[in-house]
């Protein structure tokens, strides 16, 4: 009875064994297959043509390096699809190997613990140096100090110049290192009324809002763990002050892209993108035609230096990827890899996320191949410290949501002429007791 | 039958409990469908604080474990029967299983536990094993509990995807969930109440047979006492009708020749002479039917061997049945006496023995028996707990009685153990022969 019953045990046990390993050996191909989560176009909402060619590149060198490898993704995903193709694969446990990972999805995919923590791949691989990346670049990809995901591509905020105007109103290109008081000083002097009917016709600024000074006035809005706003500060008084300066040198009138369009205002804030995008063919044709134009750093306040924001398209593994290894291999191709990164500058429209490739005078050269002859370029050194020094958005949930709160505020502050402190301090009251909840 | 009512609460559970996980893994997995159907998955991930991986393959995997549940349920209630080392590795078996579809699930159902509980407890003998084992259910059940771990723990929540279905859709699932679970609970104390109450039956089924136990072997004492009566009653009726057999008749014999003694004595002083051999000749024969008569009542031992031997043998058999040690010292050469005598010397020291162990507690008994001019001291000391009152009781008016019959003394001490002190004179050489 005993050997009988053992006998049993040993027969279920058996096949139970032999199911599991069936059903593993057909889960498992011969040819292992690294699943790439991407979407089509650009990040930056601006036109691209050659959205497949940097990663499909990426993708032939790695998989070359890799014999046995294939990668594969689903071509064919809009950016704006891309945050429910990602939720649907999430959901359905089938997110990919590797994916991009939208600014807006990297705070919500952090809770929810989808993409592997990175911090122990970093410090053992022996190749890999976090050093070469940008730093503000790196911290784009972190949440509650542990990197979750790597930059890809990074792209600066930078203001946009109209040469042509400033030409005509014979003012100098403002150096890099500016301040507020001169770009006040040119702004005073380029709002005028052209024609003569009374009405303003030429505008110092456009779209340049109080946060784009907030940044350059060294102010820390939230505190570091984001429980509480900071935004009864003296250096927030003050970059609103000098936002309420730029504001009533247009005596109330409304700027907009139509003057901007036609030449008729100075500066504009402008991501690193759109520079690259309308400032080379095909697209240059598209837009800003009418005017010669260049992009310069943002002014400085007095506490702050010339800062902008800045953003990054990242990538990250799936938590539940079987083939940790080569998905960190693959990270590392496409955001480690010199001549990966130098693609950025020749096919995508951002910069480069490691320093010495984007401070090489390669980079330099493929920035000036596609200008017009006599045009500046943005001096890459400049473009470097424009990205280390910069600003990224905070990275929590309210973060939006504060922001537009703040807009609304002070844009009715702008319009009603009220008291900046008092304004602030009981905004600042309001947004605490919204970040508790 | 109890264990048939047992058998259909477990497989009451087990249904229970298989429709139930079965049911939650599919509604996930179906709900998860349906939202990514709807391209509302980015919605419904910004409303939730954890998801599970691949709900469709989770719920495969939760239908395996639990046919593997199921068998472990057949091989205990089919294969094994009472083979309790293949019972208990089926039930740890179970509980592991149960476990990982518990985990599975991200404890949005424990309820899996609570049946492996209640098997275990099904086979639990034991009242302390039985109270640890519910200890641990309990504790177990309280932390496998989805609002206490899903504090510190990311874990995705069944009432999340119940929330992304219209109002009234959430109200009966919401309903059903939780009617499912409160359902399994409630079978659970039933089987539980149903458990207590048919030990509590055990146990008094138990009492009531200890109750007629008790009642038979006061019967049985009863009877004991009566049949010594009884036995009593005819060794009296034999004692009586052998006196009046031998002793009556020789008695009667003497009484009448000496009679006619009385009568001839003056007148034929030599056929009173003769009638007075005769009577001498009766009353020898007499004596010798007392002595036959006395010898049935003798004690076995006595009977067979020589007093020493008997003595002897009665302290062996003492050391070997009682807790107590038994010491002879006789400094009495060649101990034959008149069979009276051999009887009273023996019943005191088996009476002596008797007591000192059932009424003495003693461990230590030291018997010595000496000489003293023409009369046998015996001495019984004891190292138990003595006595300060002597009371009269059977064991020692017995002693008295017997060495009294015998024209001795005896004393008793019962300040250090308790001591008996016996004189017996003794008839030397005196024989009736």
């Amino acid at each position: 009875m005993k050997k009988k019953q053992r006998i049993m045990i040993l027969l279920v046990f058996l096949i139970l064994a032999g199911a599991s390993a069936v059903i593993a050996a057909k889960g498992r191909k011969k040819e292992i297959v690294l699943e790439l989560g991407m979407f089509t176009g650009s990040n930056w909402d601006v036109e691209s043509a050659n959205c497949f060619v940097v990663i499909d590149k990426a993708i032939d060198a790695f998989e070359a390096g890799h014999p046995g490898v294939t990668i594969h993704y689903d071509s064919g995903i809009l950016r704006e699809d891309y945050s429910e193709w990602c939720a649907r694969k999430l959901l359905k446990g089938e997110i990919p190997d590797v994916f991009m990972v939208l600014d807006t999805d990297f705070n919500q995919y952090c809770s929810l613990d989808v993409m592997k923590n990175l911090d122990e791949y970093m410090e053992n691989d022996p190749e890999f140096d976090e050093t070469r990346y940008f730093s503000t670049a790196l911290d784009i990809g972190k949440n509650s100090g542990h990197q979750y995901a790597l930059p890809y591509e990074v792209v600066p905020t930078l203001l946009f110049v109209n040469k042509s105007l400033l030409a005509k109103e014979g003012i100098e290109m403002p150096e890099q290192d500016w301040n507020w008081n001169d770009m006040y000083e040119i702004c005073r002097k380029v709002t005028r009324d052209t024609d003569g009917d009374g009405i303003l016709d030429q505008f110092g600024t456009y779209n340049y809002n109080w946060l784009n000074v907030v940044h350059t006035s060294g102010a820390q809005l939230f505190s570091d763990d984001f429980a509480r706003a900071n935004f009864a500060c003296d250096e927030v008084y003050d970059a609103l002050r000098f936002t309420r300066r730029i504001y009533e040198l247009n005596q109330g009138q409304k700027v907009t892209q139509e003057d901007y369009n036609n030449g008729r205002v100075a500066f504009m804030p402008l991501t690193f993108a759109e520079y690259r995008t309308y400032k080379t063919y095909p697209y240059k044709i598209k837009k800003y035609t009418g005017f010669q134009w260049d992009c310069t750093t943002f002014p400085a306040g007095s506490s702050g230096g010339n800062t902008s924001e800045v953003d990054a398209l990242l990538i990250g593994i799936s938590r539940w990827t079987e083939h940790e290894q080569l998905a960190w291999e693959f990270l590392k191709q496409l955001t480690y890899e010199n001549e990966m990164q130098m693609d950025i500058f020749r096919y995508s429209q951002g910069v480069s996320v490691l320093k010495d490739v984007t401070m090489s005078e390669e980079a330099a050269a493929i920035i000036q191949e596609d200008m017009d002859e006599g045009e500046r370029v943005i001096d890459s050194r400049l473009l470097g410290a424009v990205i280390e020094d910069g600003i990224i958005a905070p990275h929590f949930q309210k973060y939006e949501q504060v922001i537009n709160l703040a807009d609304n505020e002070i844009s009715k502050m702008m319009e009603e002429n009220k008291s900046i402190e008092s304004t602030i301090k009981i905004f600042q009251r309001s947004i605490n007791s919204y970040l508790k909840q | 039958m109890k264990g048939k009512r047992i058998r259909i609460f477990q497989v009451g559970l087990l249904i229970l409990n298989i429709f139930t996980v079965t049911a939650i893994s599919g509604f996930i997995s179906a709900t998860t469908m349906l939202i990514c159907r709807n391209y509302d998955a980015r919605e419904f991930l910004s409303g939730v604080t954890a998801i599970p991986w691949d709900p469709r393959w989770k719920m495969w995997a939760c239908i395996i474990l639990l046919a593997l549940l199921c068998v472990g349920f057949g091989l205990r209630e089919k294969v094994f029967k009472t083979n309790m080392t293949a019972i208990t590795t089926c039930l740890v078996g179970e509980l592991l299983l149960a476990i990982v579809i518990v985990y599975l699930l991200n404890f949005n159902y424990n309820g899996i536990l609570i049946m492996v509980f209640a098997n275990m407890l099904a086979y639990v003998k034991e009242r302390k094993a039985q109270t640890t084992l519910m200890v641990l259910a309990i504790v177990c059940i309280m932390l496998a509990d989805y609002s206490l771990l899903s504090v510190g723990y990311r874990l995705y929540s069944i009432e999340s995807y119940i929330a992304y279905y219209d109002a009234a859709a959430q109200r009966t699932l919401l309903g059903i969930y939780n009617v499912l679970i409160s359902l399994n609970m409630a079978v659970f104390i039933m089987y539980c109440v149903d458990f207590i109450v048919t030990q509590r039956g055990t146990i008094d089924e138990v009492n009531a047979l200890y109750e007629e136990l008790e009642k038979v072997n006061e019967q049985i004492q009863e009877y004991a006492v009566m049949s010594e009566k009884m036995a009593e009653t005819r060794e009296r009726n034999r004692l009586a009708r052998e006196i009046h057999d031998t002793l009556g008749h020789t008695l009667t014999g003497i009484a009448a020749g000496i009679d006619a003694c009385i009568a001839t004595i003056d007148v034929a002083p030599d056929m009173t002479k003769k009638q007075l051999e005769v009577i001498s000749g009766v009353t020898r024969d007499g004596i010798k039917d007392i002595r036959r008569s006395v010898s049935e009542l003798r004690p076995d031992a006595l009977e067979r061997f020589s007093l020493d031997y008997a003595i002897s043998k009665m302290v062996t058999d003492m050391n070997a049945v009682s807790g107590a040690k038994v010491y002879f010292n006789c400094q009495v050469k060649n101990l034959k006496f008149d069979e009276d005598e051999e009887n009273a010397i023996y019943r005191v020291i088996q009476e002596g023995i008797t007591n000192a162990i059932r009424h003495g507690k003693a461990e230590k008994i030291w018997i010595t028996m000496t000489k003293e001019g023409a009369d046998i001291c015996l001495q019984i000391k004891d190292n138990g707990v003595g006595s300060k009152e002597i009371k009269n009781g059977f064991g020692t008016k017995h002693m008295k009685e017997r060495i009294g019959m015998l024209g001795g003394t005896v004393s008793f001490d019962g300040s250090n153990g308790f001591t008996v002190n016996a004189r017996i004179p003794i008839r030397w050489g005196e024989n009736y022969d």
